[in-house]
């Protein structure tokens, strides 16, 4: 067995917990040309979820990410198809300025049961987060105090820790969430998170960095701390076993699977939370 | 259920990562955390200083500990500094070494048989186990080469990566029939069981990538995978016995 607590036992028992309900921060779906995936439709990711106890994925489709054509729209069809197990971020691709005029415009008829904040994907889109095409998403959040989950990479002009810091510094009311947790610069991350209270370490792809885990739990705080694997990408119970491996207690572990979440997400989508 | 780890290495990297594991002890500790039964491990200063250096530090760490398989490094050998293939496998018998890892763009030579025919050829003929990791020192396109040109090398391409790699690898299984992959950031969704349904069982090897992935990830992701428990096993533990079985040392 992996570990020895009580929680990381039932883990390896059954592969998920019924005290220890998860919620993924961080998903994606449907097919995307560079990787080959098994399981990328709605209803196989839900059966993945259902297995590791995944309670709710909040996530952007491929298609959101990389089609400005069809753009949020496979992304509202699926949460409308699984509306107790999925919500959505809407996807700003800031070189489309007038995608996002669209889409806030119909912004608030969809908060709540669709979305529950936006995501941005700074390196893929080759602009800044301080770009001028997301400026109205940054402040239609920070205005509402909504999350934003911004892909960050360490060292990236485009997303890496010395632009966090700048609009972070710029809108202290939006719930930021660092995609990747600025992957590979951990100071600068946990030094964010220190600097900013509404920063939020996210962990997709941080999970296969031994040590990480524990350095963010002991030096930001576990409560900063979300689950993500870019389900269809990870295995959760990849995560999960990094989570059990790993020298974090088992209050860490319920924060980092689930308190963190629901208190970002108990009053967007309060049905779902808790 | 057991598990042995075929990846996994200790000792100081020149460059530190986050969480070093400097001595066997504690790579052992971190099996006990992990639930590890037993590893076929290798030494970083196999790379980062010399293979002969890192050679002798590895069989000396590990001859105490029988939990514990060791993986030699080698090079060219145009200028003697190895012995002969013969006495090669009868060392490594002698110090519990199982399989040989190569490291050519990091040690600045090509692995094909130009260079290395007469080794490479012997390991294919005595099924010894060859470890790539093309997260260090060979790239696919070296993978590809050197098993274009001995399609018979039992060969474990490992920390293959987490982005997706299956478009890379697959190729290499459908081709050659002693190709297998580890699963050190083999963190895809359902890879586990889409590889099996493909290609059976006996060509995945649990492995960590440790110590710069945590053990238990992908041990939980075998666990719980929807593949048969004879699968699991096979992945766990079982081909990574069976490969050191076959090995004519």
């Amino acid at each position: 067995m992996i570990g020895n607590s009580p929680l990381c036992r039932e883990f390896w028992d059954h592969g998920r917990s019924a005290s220890c309900p998860i919620y993924d921060m961080h998903g994606h779906m449907g097919p995307h040309a560079p990787i080959y995936f098994p399981r990328a439709e709605p209803q196989e990711m839900v059966r993945t979820m259902d297995e590791a106890g995944v309670k709710l994925l909040v996530f952007s489709h491929h298609a959101a990410l990389n089609s400005a054509d069809l753009g949020n729209q496979p992304s509202i069809d699926a949460v409308r198809r699984f509306p107790d197990r999925l919500r959505a971020y809407c996807m700003v691709n800031p070189n489309y300025p007038e995608m996002l005029a669209r889409d806030l415009a119909g912004f608030d008829g969809l908060f709540g049961d669709v979305f529950v904040g936006f995501k941005f994907l700074s390196d893929y889109h080759r602009r800044p987060l301080t770009d001028e095409g997301y400026r109205r998403a940054w402040e239609y959040a920070d205005a509402r105090g909504l999350p934003i989950l911004a892909h960050t990479w360490g060292g990236s002009e485009y997303d890496g820790e010395a632009v966090v810091r700048t609009v972070a510094e710029r809108y202290p009311n939006v719930r930021f969430l660092l995609g990747h947790s600025c992957h590979g610069a951990w100071d600068a991350a946990v030094q964010l998170a220190l600097a900013f209270p509404n920063i939020h370490l996210e962990l997709t792809a941080v999970f296969d960095d031994r040590g990480v885990i524990e350095k963010f739990a002991g030096e930001a705080g576990s409560d900063r701390m979300l689950f993500g694997t870019d389900l269809p990408w990870f295995d959760p119970h990849q995560a999960i076993g990094v989570l059990m491996n790993a020298d974090i207690s088992d209050d860490d572990r319920h924060n980092i699977c689930h308190r963190n979440a629901e208190r970002l997400l108990s009053s967007i989508v309060p049905d779902l939370v808790g | 259920m057991e598990f042995y780890d075929c990846n996994a290495y200790f000792g100081l990297p020149a460059v530190r990562p986050l969480a070093p594991v400097g001595t066997v002890g504690g790579l052992l500790e971190e099996m006990d955390r992990a639930g590890l039964s037993r590893a076929l491990v290798w030494h970083i200063a196999q790379h980062d200083v010399a293979p002969q250096t890192g050679n002798a530090m590895l069989a000396a760490a590990i001859a105490p500990h029988e939990r514990l398989w060791g993986c030699w490094t080698v090079l060219p050998n145009q200028a003697g500094e190895f012995p002969p293939p013969p006495e090669l496998f009868s060392q490594m018998r002698l110090a519990r070494i199982a399989a040989l890892r190569v490291f050519p763009d990091s040690h600045k030579y090509l692995l094909n048989a130009v260079s290395m025919g007469d080794l490479l050829a012997a390991m294919s003929e005595r099924r010894v186990p060859l470890l790539l990791s093309v997260a260090r020192g060979i790239s696919w396109g070296g993978v590809y080469d050197v098993m274009a040109e001995f399609p018979d090398l039992t060969c474990v391409i490992c920390d293959h990566g987490c982005w997706g790699q299956d478009r890379l690898f697959r190729p290499l299984i459908e081709r050659y029939p002693n190709v297998a992959v580890d699963t050190a950031q083999y963190l895809l969704d359902g890879g586990i069981e889409a590889f099996v349904s493909d290609y059976g069982a006996r060509r995945m090897l649990y492995g960590s990538g440790f110590p710069e992935s945590y053990m238990g990830g992908m041990v939980m992701a075998i666990r719980h995978a929807r593949i048969p428990l004879a699968a699991k096993a096979l992945i766990a533990h079982g081909n990574l016995e069976r490969l050191i079985r076959e090995a004519e040392l």
